[in-house]
């Protein structure tokens, strides 16, 4: 575990998703990757019921990365509290559906190759909204670095080497705010997170 | 002394009328035997067995009844024997026996051991004197080892008895080691609170509004996810996913007290 | 490595419909008095899996919660969250307990769903922003022991003095809690028969039963 980058791909008019998961699929094996499979993170989000009081959101999310995992995040208006546990957690929240609800034309996922180079971990993945394309999210792990301060000029170069001025010189504002802390898990689930978020907001693909 | 004597009379009546009941329904089926033995068919012949058994089974109960009186403890002691005819007797007797001579009262009234058995009395009282005095010594010796095996036996049966027994009382009297007062006691805490709760209402209240920050002891204040993430998938990380099989136990093992 | 993965769901409900998930748990219940216990302890050694070893102890930290899920008479949701105090760097344990079956005679022990899960210690504050109120918590102290696919414990139940202060406790009875138990998935009722069996070898010094904690509150 090393730290992680997210990065939107923006989309270009001439290109489908698949396209551009192809494009940039070429771009890293060209730079000398190899292919180690798939990757899937995914969120379901589910809403309190009116009667539960002051809305409350629980947002729900697996990453194949950490399999034996479940990571939630929940909203309360006051405060975001994360939670990892095993798998059964999920079974416990099919235990509250009357009181939080799944909004199952939110649930998110993004999804695709995972590749290696030396010491990254490259993951170019699709994201879905209800099987609606929504655009694509670029994974970046550096492995042998636990802090993002440390590593962040060494992932920006990576990041531009491949995905050229898509990538911006400032660390993104979620690395920012923890730059000499220890990377854990939860922190690249907070990522996805936010970009879902954004997607989730667009009606159109980006 | 004098219902005593009822007692007795009223017995012996009881008991003559059941002789004589069954002395009428040997009769019967002796006359049935001389006389119809040719149209005799093995039912019947039966059917008068049983009603001999019928008598015979009431005759014991009368003799077993608690109020029956012993007849063991009376003697019949015959005063006068007479070689002479006794006309009397002959009608009582049915024509059976004509005199109450020295000869027939023996065997009638059992003054003497059965035939057999005085024979094999005799035969061992010969044997007994024919004996050598080494021999009875010797016998005698044996008795008396015999005797002492015995003995030592049933002293261990019965040392062996009363420890037993003693075993069972003091298990019996044994302490008591559980209590159900207390279990439930017990069960009822950990199931519903009781006997936690009692106290605790503004405990409840305190720990729901401002949140817990005992709980979130050695952490940095805003950071809520910094220090306890990633303990769950450490084993896994940088893995490929596994089968579903492998993740659910790693995880039900985390904790060795999964209660 | 398979070029098609599958959502965590998906495997998931795999695991439910092949039933392997350990999703009920059978339990006995009983106690022991304090003078007796050691008795107990030595009976336990002699009788389960780690002899060889000093009975492992516990120390842990039990808080219960609830959640209505709907007007009564709908059943508040009851979680369980359980921490070692004595190994602060394992996972929390959140832990949702159904309703107990007791069933009739001729089924050895009360039945009730469980799910286990571990959980980061963040799981309290988790659990009070989702809308959940703590009813009570206790500490409890004591022994484990294995036998198989058996659990033994005998622990004592402490009561806390001062909220959230865990070393501030007194006892609330003069006798250890015995449980025995399995966890084990859906339709293994043989472990029951086995579960008697050797609650059967521990009497008398403990009467392990089938005890329905909701009738013993009237």
């Amino acid at each position: 575990m090393g730290v992680t980058v997210l990065q939107q791909f923006p989309m270009s008019e001439n290109r489908t998703g698949p396209q551009t998961i192809e494009f940039l699929t070429k771009r890293v094996v060209a730079l000398g990757a190899v292919q180690t499979g798939q990757f899937l993170v995914d969120c379901e989000t589910y809403q309190s019921v009116p009667q539960l009081g002051s809305p409350k959101t629980v947002h729900v999310l697996h990453n194949s990365e950490q399999p034996a995992s479940v990571f939630a995040v929940l909203e309360s208006g006051t405060k975001v509290v994360p939670l990892i546990a095993d798998g059964l957690f999920d079974l416990l929240m099919l235990k509250m559906t009357s009181i939080y609800t799944s909004k199952k034309q939110t649930k998110v996922e993004a999804k695709g190759p995972r590749f290696e180079i030396g010491d990254f971990c490259v993951k170019l993945g699709s994201v879905t909204m209800s099987q609606n394309f929504k655009g694509v999210l670029v994974e970046v792990e550096y492995r042998p670095c636990v802090i993002p301060g440390s590593s962040w000029e060494l992932m920006r170069e990576f990041l531009q080497g491949f995905l050229g001025s898509a990538v911006p010189n400032q660390a993104p504002q979620y690395l920012q705010n923890r730059m000499n802390e220890i990377y854990q898990p939860m922190d690249t689930i907070q990522q996805y997170l936010e970009h879902f978020g954004q997607y989730r907001k667009s009606t159109s693909v980006i | 002394m004098q219902r005593e004597e009822k007692q007795l009379d009223s017995a012996l009546e009881a008991i003559i009328l059941r002789v004589s009941d069954l002395k009428s329904a040997i009769a019967g089926m002796l006359y049935k035997l001389e006389h119809e033995y040719e149209t005799l068919n093995w039912p019947n012949f039966l059917d008068n067995f049983a009603i001999i058994s019928g008598h015979l089974t009431s005759l014991s109960k009368i003799l077993g009844h608690d109020k029956a009186p012993n007849m063991r403890n009376f003697t019949i002691l015959p005063l006068l024997l007479s070689p002479e005819k006794d006309e009397d007797l002959l009608r009582m007797t049915e024509g059976r026996i004509s005199t109450f001579a020295h000869d027939l009262v023996p065997d009638y009234l059992r003054t003497k051991p059965e035939p057999m058995a005085e024979q094999k009395m005799n035969h061992l009282e010969l044997k007994a004197s024919n004996l050598t005095f080494e021999a009875s010594q010797d016998s005698n010796k044996q008795v008396a080892q015999y005797n002492k095996v015995v003995s030592h036996v049933w002293d261990i049966a019965y040392k062996a008895r009363e420890e037993w027994e003693g075993e069972a009382g003091a298990r019996a009297a044994q302490v008591q080691t559980s209590s159900s007062a207390d279990t439930h006691t017990l069960v009822a805490a950990i199931g519903m609170g009781k006997g936690l709760k009692s106290d605790s209402g503004p405990m409840a209240q305190s720990r729901v509004s401002p949140g817990p920050p005992g709980i979130m002891a050695g952490r940095s204040g805003g950071q809520a996810q910094a220090a306890g993430q990633g303990q769950i998938g450490v084993g896994q990380m940088g893995k490929a996913p596994s089968a579903i099989k492998t993740n659910i136990k790693a995880a039900s093992q985390i904790h060795p007290y999964g209660r | 490595m398979a070029s098609q993965i599958s959502t965590a769901m998906d495997s998931l409900n795999a695991a439910v419909k092949s039933n392997i998930i350990p999703n009920q748990e059978y339990l006995l219940q009983g106690s022991v008095m304090d003078s007796a216990v050691e008795v107990l302890l030595q009976r336990l050694r002699g009788l389960c899996d780690n002899v060889d070893s000093r009975p492992e102890t516990f120390r842990d930290h039990e808080m219960c919660f609830s959640i209505r899920r709907g007007p009564p008479p709908e059943q508040p949701l009851s979680l369980r969250v359980r921490r070692a105090l004595d190994h602060q760097d394992m996972p929390w344990q959140l832990r949702y307990i159904g309703q107990p079956e007791l069933g009739d005679k001729s089924r050895p022990t009360i039945v009730r769903s469980s799910i286990d899960i571990a959980t980061s210690s963040t799981v309290v504050e988790f659990l009070t922003e989702l809308g959940c109120r703590i009813d009570f918590e206790y500490i409890v102290q004591g022994y484990m022991f294995r036998k198989g696919r058996m659990k033994v414990t005998v622990a004592k139940i402490f009561k806390m003095v001062q909220v959230k202060i865990p070393d501030n406790v007194e006892p609330i009875s003069q006798s250890y809690l015995v449980e025995l138990s399995v966890l084990a998935p859906r339709g293994q009722d043989a472990i029951a028969e086995d579960m008697r069996i050797f609650a059967e070898q521990l009497r008398p010094l403990v009467q392990l039963e089938k005890i329905d904690y909701k009738r013993l509150s009237h």
